[in-house]
């Protein structure tokens, strides 16, 4: 199983994981029809992209009301069942990561699907902060460095 | 409305505090298809002679492409334009500015943005999704950029909103003042800080949530992938990766710096200058980030476009990175613009121009050991100095000058076009016609670039008129010509997937 890897330190919040992600999903480029979304604290430079993590206990999925997040056994993603969905966006309240986004025409949530196994946002990305790799590859110094970056944006903010 | 495009232009009476919207024509946005071209037609419909760059009506306009706010590789510049106060008698002039700022205007719903009028009191424009609210600035105004950001974005509780201001060298009306956005990304050598500031305009704050519509989605990326791997993989911008290798970009006018280096003074600025960059910063869509922040011991700071240490470095005798980005940070937070200050610094040290300065100015300052300090200090004493009348030099010109136009009109960045020539001109032809459905032909290219080129060069009252023999020669025989002839030989475009 694949996993989207993010090393937030390399992203330069060029932005093209979200025009990739929604002109594959919607037709149209837009942040705001976007699954993943680059945050940006500009005057120290640091650019984190959230997108969701698929997790393995994911709270979403334990508090929508309608049973409507849902995951994709192929894929191990995570994603919301538009027809069960009512909108309700207790899912983006759950996440640790507040990654669902309103789908701005349908009022529905909606998150990463993975795009089907090959993640468009992964391979538009030529700074290197996103890619799609093995699970058990996304190494403990990542990890850390994530942390440490996350740290400092909240210190220094 | 014709896809890739919004059709719609804002205007702003600051005077009158009022902002409405027009329709531009489909037929104008057929024929420039960029915002180069938009801004010039709106002057050129709009005023027969120049005005004073100081009056109400001067405007200020911003303008982007059909490509803009998508995922077209290196589409993230903006089209800007005024009466520009550089020279003595009003000019028009124009310039371009990369990052953010046009794909957040396009996602606000408009192409152009069209400022006039002077505000009585300091004040900010608050553009949300095409609504447009004129907000006191009193408590901004004299504020450092990086304050001025992030304060606007802490009120509106959003850190994803563009700001886009001036400090407090375009407050003080200095002629050299840019406006900045992100902290990284200027508009410069057009005095546009000063403008800002004779309109009492603080700054500007865009959030936009309207996608851009295609006609071709499916062709429109295949080809930006495509596009994105052929100017990732490209030798130019592997070498500009490189470590060390930073003074790629902005050297354009090493050859005309009459300055001989001292041996290896160029390695060492450049190596002192890459040990406090990490990280890089992009435009819009951008796959060569040339931006890099900048590390102050051990805490990043806000980051700086590659294009300009060199002008801050050893184009004015700087040869310690250290005190290349100590300019550069002074630059940053007051809103002045690197290349015109670097030439005007350059100037002043080489005694040519005295500036402000009285002659026991230039004495004091020569007691100065460290060269470093010395400009910092004759650059604090310009900014403090304010309106001052200075010969600024007018803007290097580009060496294919065609192709800058090429990459300016469709508001494309002109550094992977033109110097690192990443990008082809049927890969531009192709994107347009993804985005918008043109089938543009070269034809169609070189009457455009030769018709901007007329309409400002009358804007600009130079003596080139619709039947000078020299512009026909020049679009007969034109580089546009060799190179899509050459690229025809070379088979260069590089896909032609099925329209969707």
């Amino acid at each position: 199983m694949s996993a989207i890897s993010i090393i937030p330190e390399r992203c330069t919040g060029c932005q093209s994981c979200e025009m990739a992600c929604s002109l594959s999903h919607e037709g149209a480029c837009g942040s705001s029809l976007s699954r993943i979304r680059a945050k940006k604290w500009e005057e120290i430079s640091v650019f984190i992209p959230t997108v969701c993590q698929h997790c393995e206990k994911p709270p979403c999925m334990e508090i929508c009301p309608t049973g409507a997040r849902k995951r994709i056994p192929e894929t191990h993603a995570v994603v919301t069942d538009e027809k069960r969905c009512v909108g309700c966006k207790s899912c983006i309240y759950a996440c640790p990561y507040g990654a669902p986004v309103i789908h701005p025409s349908t009022k529905r949530t909606m998150t990463c699907d993975l795009c089907k196994g090959s993640p468009l946002c992964t391979q538009v990305c030529t700074a290197g902060a996103l890619s799609y790799i093995p699970e058990g590859d996304s190494s403990m110094e990542r990890k850390r460095a994530f942390g440490q970056t996350l740290f400092h944006a909240m210190r220094t903010r | 409305m014709i896809k890739g495009w919004t059709g719609k232009r804002l205007r702003i009476d600051l005077s009158l505090k009022k902002a409405w919207s027009e329709d531009i024509p489909p037929a104008d946005l057929r024929q420039w298809f960029g915002g180069r071209g938009l801004n010039a037609s709106f002057f050129s419909q709009h005023f027969t002679s120049p005005v004073s760059a100081d009056s109400p009506e001067n405007p200020i306009a911003f303008a982007v492409g059909p490509l803009t706010g998508t995922l077209a590789p290196c589409s993230g510049w903006t089209s800007i334009a005024s009466f520009s106060p550089l020279s003595d008698s009003p000019v028009y002039g124009f310039t371009r500015m990369p990052g953010h700022f046009g794909a957040s205007l396009k996602a606000a719903g408009f192409d152009q943005c069209i400022i006039q009028g002077k505000a009585e009191r300091p004040v900010t424009l608050w553009i949300d999704d095409g609504e447009v609210k004129f907000e006191k600035a009193d408590h901004l105004w004299g504020k450092e950029t990086t304050e001025t950001t992030v304060t606007l974005q802490e009120e509106k509780g959003d850190r994803s909103i563009e700001v886009l201001c001036i400090g407090p060298a375009g407050e003080g009306q200095v002629p050299l003042a840019n406006v900045i956005h992100r902290l990284s990304w200027t508009g410069d050598r057009l005095g546009l800080g000063y403008l800002f500031g004779v309109k009492q305009l603080k700054a500007i704050a865009i959030r936009g949530k309207k996608p851009v519509t295609l006609q071709y989605p499916k062709k429109f990326l295949d080809l930006c992938l495509s596009l994105k791997n052929q100017i990732h993989e490209g030798q130019k911008r592997r070498k500009l990766k490189a470590e060390g290798d930073s003074s790629l970009l902005g050297r354009e006018e090493r050859s005309s710096a009459h300055r001989r280096l001292p041996p290896g003074s160029e390695k060492q600025w450049a190596t002192s200058l890459w040990a406090n960059l990490s990280g890089s910063e992009g435009c819009s869509s951008c796959p060569v980030h040339c931006g890099r922040s900048v590390q102050d011991r051990g805490n990043s700071l806000a980051g700086i476009h590659l294009d300009k240490p060199w002008y801050l470095g050893p184009q004015i005798g700087v040869y310690s990175g250290e005190w290349t980005l100590k300019l550069h940070r002074f630059c940053q937070a007051q809103g002045l613009d690197p290349f015109l200050t670097a030439s005007l610094l350059g100037r002043i040290l080489e005694g040519v121009e005295t500036g402000t300065f009285s002659e026991e100015d230039l004495r004091q300052m020569d007691e100065i050991e460290d060269h470093g300090e010395k400009v910092l200090t004759l650059l604090r004493r310009i900014t403090s100095g304010g309106k001052k009348e200075f010969h600024l030099p007018a803007p290097p010109t580009s060496d294919n000058e065609d192709l800058d136009i090429l990459a300016d009109i469709v508001s494309f960045c002109m550094i992977v076009v033109n110097r690192l020539n990443l990008m082809t001109i049927s890969n531009i032809i192709d994107l347009i016609n993804g985005a918008t459905g043109y089938a543009l032909t070269n034809k169609d290219l070189q009457v455009t670039i030769s018709n901007i080129r007329q309409m400002e060069s009358r804007l600009q009252n130079k003596t080139l008129h619709w039947n000078d023999q020299t512009s026909l020669l020049r679009q007969e025989k034109g580089q546009i010509s060799q190179i899509l002839k050459k690229e025809e030989r070379d088979h260069v475009s590089i896909s032609n997937p099925t329209a969707s």
